[in-house]
């Protein structure tokens, strides 16, 4: 136990520390928030928009009715925000038979079962599209796609387990993107099939044929030919080329492309709270700081005479500093493994949030180069917390705390 | 030659008028190797401040301590740290043990700051003597109990083997047994009395009490000593 003179430095302290175990952990504690908070505000943004382009669902690009690229990409591809306007059935077979364009797929939104969204497409969406490198949709043993001309619905895994959907299940379409149990469609859909989780957006959505939506008893005629969006894989350089045609010279429909670029702005956009995420972080670390000083201080005033006891056995002030100084690196420690703690927690429901809104799965969260040097700064703090009481306990008269004049 | 050898020692303190309040004016003192001595005083006459003299706590205003050959008051500070370590062992009033830490712990801290816990050789001996010790202040089935879980007495007890743990030249006892009653007080005098004896180490206790004095054979007057022209040696 007394092997080293280190040893007992640090024994002391950490004897010292569980003494005063409540100011201690409400020291450590506060670090942890602080830091857990600060890690938070710095990777999860990050986090989050990785994942964003990563679930993309393989798509480069979105064609949709004249506006806002974001709203576009949001409501195509994350089947989030309501969708700008529609596009003609001949502005997809365009698209579709440029020269250039890989995959395009129509989509089209308007209706939802108790909230979780109807999106009707193209059967081969799930036969030919690869929604990651390698990967095809796999439907679940005992399912099927859909077929073109059916009231069959093919249903995303998180979406089939939160309304308790199964092979065989019927449900009326309610119309709108939100839920009213006033405005239920007569028509009635089955389910034919699940997907396997993909860890996408797909997952939240309830897939129909395009002619569903189109043709859903209560739809303006009208709409029967159109389609919400056209999701669009293409070779080489075919974005520059639609980027022309559709954003520079045209003005029929506006082509999101590329889709990481349109997220970034989507990303910029939640700076504000990343500031204010920020600013809150640093008023914590601060508090932090000043519960370590205060607690050392405290413990300092307790301890005045237990240091003059370790001066009067033959402690030097250098140990009696170093003590003092080993208290507040420890508390910096526990603070960081903490910090470390609250960071993942904070994460896991930033994560659990972002896949219930979005269908977005982020990946854990990395510890990279942010902690290594998030780490130096806490302890550093720590130490420059207990600087003023390791320098009160240097000054501090050995005499005086052992009651010298009878 | 004398263990301890004290030569025109003054020490005053600044007092609230802006004067000095002289304190300590020893001219001569001396401890025989061995010798045991209890100095009786009454409270707040400077006995304390001159063991802490002794013990190079405090820095006298003039004169020489001189203990076992070694010049106390021309050491630097941090040498007179190490000479408390290697070679004086205190016992306090109250005590004074470490409360986050166990019999035995306190026991072993004393000897930490005297280097020997530095030589990995020694340890084994060292955790050997702490344990010794504590079996012969009769704490041998409390080595493991903390100071908040012992009676008055075996905490002085504990306090007493700490003081013996680096085989010191000298120990100094400041009114060892004032919280203790007469019977505690008087097995721990016996005690102490016992301890140095065959550690070989000299003893002077102070107190103002008459029955403690009253337990050794040679005994002293503080007020003889502070500002007395006469030299003493016990």
């Amino acid at each position: 136990m007394f092997k080293s003179r280190i040893t007992v430095i640090f024994l002391l302290a950490w004897r010292g520390l569980r003494q005063h175990a409540f100011s201690s952990f409400v020291a450590a504690f506060t670090i942890s928030m602080a830091g857990g908070l600060f890690l938070s505000t710095w990777k999860i943004k990050e986090e989050a928009q990785k994942a964003f382009v990563n679930s993309s669902g393989g798509f480069d690009a979105v064609l949709g009715a004249r506006g806002s690229k974001l709203q576009l990409v949001l409501n195509g591809l994350f089947h989030l925000e309501a969708s700008p306007g529609n596009l003609t059935w001949e502005q997809y077979e365009l698209i579709r038979d440029t020269r250039g364009v890989k995959e395009a797929y129509p989509i089209a939104v308007g209706d939802n079962y108790r909230g979780f969204r109807l999106v009707g497409t193209l059967p081969t969406l799930f036969t030919e599209h690869q929604w990651k490198e390698g990967r095809n949709y796999e439907v679940r043993q005992g399912g099927r796609i859909f077929t073109d001309n059916a009231k069959e619905a093919l249903v995303g895994d998180f979406a089939a387990r939160k309304l308790g959907l199964t092979v065989g299940s019927q449900f009326h379409p309610y119309h709108g993107l939100d839920f009213d149990e006033t405005k239920r469609h007569e028509d009635l859909y089955v389910v034919v099939g699940l997907l396997e989780p993909t860890g996408t957006p797909a997952d939240k959505v309830i897939w129909i044929p395009i002619k569903g939506i189109q043709q859903m008893e209560g739809h303006d005629p009208a709409a029967a030919q159109s389609v919400s969006a056209v999701l669009l894989s293409l070779r080489g350089a075919a974005g520059f080329q639609l980027d022309m045609r559709y954003n520079k010279r045209g003005n029929q429909a506006t082509l999101a492309w590329p889709v990481a670029a349109t997220l970034a702005s989507f990303f910029e956009r939640l700076s504000w709270f990343e500031e204010i995420l920020s600013l809150v972080a640093f008023l914590v670390a601060f508090i932090g700081a000043l519960i370590i000083f205060a607690t050392l201080r405290t413990v300092m005033n307790e301890k005045k005479r237990e240091f003059a006891i370790l001066r009067c056995l033959g402690a030097s002030r250098m140990v009696v500093t170093c003590v003092v100084l080993s208290q507040s690196l420890l508390l910096a420690v526990f603070g960081a493994l903490g910090s470390l703690l609250a960071y993942g927690g904070i994460g896991f429901l930033a994560a659990r949030l972002i896949r219930e809104q979005t269908g977005v799965v982020m990946e854990s969260m990395s510890i990279d180069l942010a902690y290594h040097f998030f780490l130096p700064v806490v302890l550093a703090i720590g130490l420059m917390s207990g600087l003023a009481p390791a320098l009160q306990a240097y000054r501090s008269s050995l005499s005086d705390n052992l009651s010298p004049r009878s | 030659m004398s263990c301890l050898e004290v030569r025109n020692l003054l020490k005053s303190f600044p007092s609230p008028d802006g004067g000095a309040s002289l304190v300590v004016e020893v001219e001569k003192f001396s401890l025989s190797p061995e010798a045991q001595c209890a100095m009786k005083g009454e409270s707040g006459s400077g006995k304390t401040t001159f063991l802490h003299l002794l013990a190079g706590i405090l820095k006298p205003d003039e004169g020489e301590v001189i203990l076992d050959g070694l010049e106390v008051t021309q050491l630097s500070e941090s040498e007179r740290d190490r000479l408390r370590a290697t070679s004086i062992g205190y016992v306090f009033q109250s005590f004074n043990l470490l409360q986050g830490f166990t019999s035995l712990e306190n026991v072993q801290l004393a000897m930490t700051f005297s280097g020997q816990s530095n030589r990995a050789s020694h340890l084994r001996t060292d955790k050997a003597w702490a344990k010794q010790l504590l079996d012969r202040v009769g704490l041998s089935d409390r080595l493991d109990y903390y100071p908040r879980q012992l009676s008055v007495g075996q905490q002085q007890r504990v306090a007493l083997a700490r003081a013996l743990a680096n085989r010191p030249k000298l120990v100094l006892a400041d009114e060892p047994t004032g919280n203790l009653d007469p019977q505690n007080a008087a097995a721990a005098l016996s005690l102490l009395a016992d301890l140095c004896r065959e550690n070989g180490s000299s003893l002077l206790l102070v107190s103002h009490e008459d029955k403690v004095i009253d337990a050794f054979d040679r005994q002293l007057s503080w007020e003889e000593i502070n500002r007395s022209s006469g030299a003493t040696e016990v």
